[in-house]
């Protein structure tokens, strides 16, 4: 249950997730190191050689990669704006 | 404005300035922001009073020189943090007392002018739990895997966000902090960063940092408000989180500013266990 849901919301219908700025990612890959819940794969002989897989492993409220990220590469949506909008979800599970 | 102040009066029925001092102890509680002691009623129901005055800053009302409300606040170890005597404040506002025990105009407009004294003035008094000696006294439930014991409060009063930190909620106070889960992935706790005192944290916003070899930490912050005091004691002795992260450590503490809405997102002792145990298995499997 707490691998799919957060806070009784599917966690399908919640967008958080790093995003990476490939403009200033180097590929250190010490993100991937960092999460230990897979979110990230990376793909060697492509160009683009890191990419966010499991959107819906990271933990919704976690920004713990971004510490870690030397150049910043690594943002988050806004939180309140997620806040709301779990609570709006759950408001409507609730009347629906 | 006085707000979240415990108001201890001088009662007195038969002078003036006890009256008076009744009267503002009333109009003071009329904003719904402070709670009334009742002098009389006090020396029968110790212990709610004793709980209103542990979890406010508290305002005594002297009417006279007698002092009954100072010298009651003493008997009742209670910490002063505002004073005013209505007979020093006539004198103030040139307004003399009479024996009259009906308030009359005269009474009433040095009523007024108390009040206005009283909430002019800058009364963020903000007290922190640890000043009013209030006393966390967790009861734990423990779930063992392996040689790691997790603790979990089971405390009504404690609150959990699914990213494993915990809130104490007492009135418009709470006390932070990781769980035992945290602390025992870190494991040897190296460093805390606390959080900036007066800082305005969001639900699920940053509170602060703990980091060890391993990794690193961000508190998310189960309630809103604004931080009003830290575990100074962590920054000397960080590893007091990996010995027990709800008793000695702690991580701050927050003045709330919207609990109610902060508990739509915030589960109990119950949930907490089930989904803590659960990611304990995830991790080993
Ligand atoms: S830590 Fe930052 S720079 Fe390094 S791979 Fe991850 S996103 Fe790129
Ligand atoms: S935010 Fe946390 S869970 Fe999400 S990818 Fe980064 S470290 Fe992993």
């Amino acid at each position: 249950m707490s691998e799919t849901t957060f806070m009784g919301v599917e966690r399908d219908k919640i967008d958080w997730k790093p995003t990476i700025d490939y403009t200033k990612c180097d590929y250190c890959m010490e993100c991937v190191k960092f999460c230990p819940h897979k979110v990230f794969e990376v793909r060697e002989s492509e160009v683009i050689k890191l990419i966010v897989r499991n959107a819906n492993n990271c933990v919704v409220f976690c920004r713990a990669c971004s510490k870690i990220c030397g150049p910043d590469a690594l943002s988050f949506p806004d939180k309140n704006a997620t806040t709301q909008r779990i609570k709006e979800i759950r408001r409507e599970e609730s009347n629906g | 404005m006085v707000e979240n102040f415990a108001i201890l009066p001088c009662n007195g029925l038969d002078k003036c300035a006890g009256v008076i001092s009744r009267e503002i102890a009333i109009k003071l509680c009329e904003n719904g922001k402070n709670e009334i002691i009742c002098p009389v009623y006090y020396r029968v129901a110790e212990t709610k009073y004793n709980k209103i005055a542990g979890e406010h800053a508290l305002l005594v009302i002297d009417g006279c020189h007698n002092r009954c409300a100072s010298k009651l606040a003493a008997e009742k170890k209670l910490k002063i943090s505002r004073k005013i005597t209505v007979t020093e404040e006539a004198k103030t506002h040139h307004i003399e007392l009479k024996r009259n025990l009906r308030l009359l105009e005269n009474e009433h407009a040095l009523i007024e002018s108390i009040l206005n004294g009283l909430n002019n003035v800058d009364n963020t008094i903000v007290l922190t739990l640890e000043e009013t000696n209030f006393v966390f006294e967790f009861v734990y439930e423990t779930y063992q895997s392996g040689k790691f014991l997790f603790r979990i409060p089971k405390n009504q009063e404690v609150y959990f966000n699914e990213n494993d930190c915990w809130a104490w909620v007492i009135g418009n106070r709470a006390r932070i902090g990781v769980t035992d889960f945290v602390q025992q992935n870190l494991s040897d706790i190296l460093y805390f960063t606390p959080p900036g005192i007066g800082a305005e944290i969001d639900q699920f916003g940053e509170a602060g940092e703990i980091e060890s070899s391993k990794s690193v930490f961000e508190l998310i912050s189960p309630v809103s408000g604004k931080v009003i005091s830290i575990n100074e004691t962590l920054i000397q002795k960080p590893e007091l989180i990996n010995e027990n992260p709800y008793e000695l450590g702690w991580v701050a503490e927050i003045e709330l500013t919207d609990s109610e809405s902060d508990k739509e997102l915030l589960i109990g002792f119950d949930q907490y266990f089930e989904i803590m145990k659960k990611k304990v298995e995830e991790l080993n499997g």
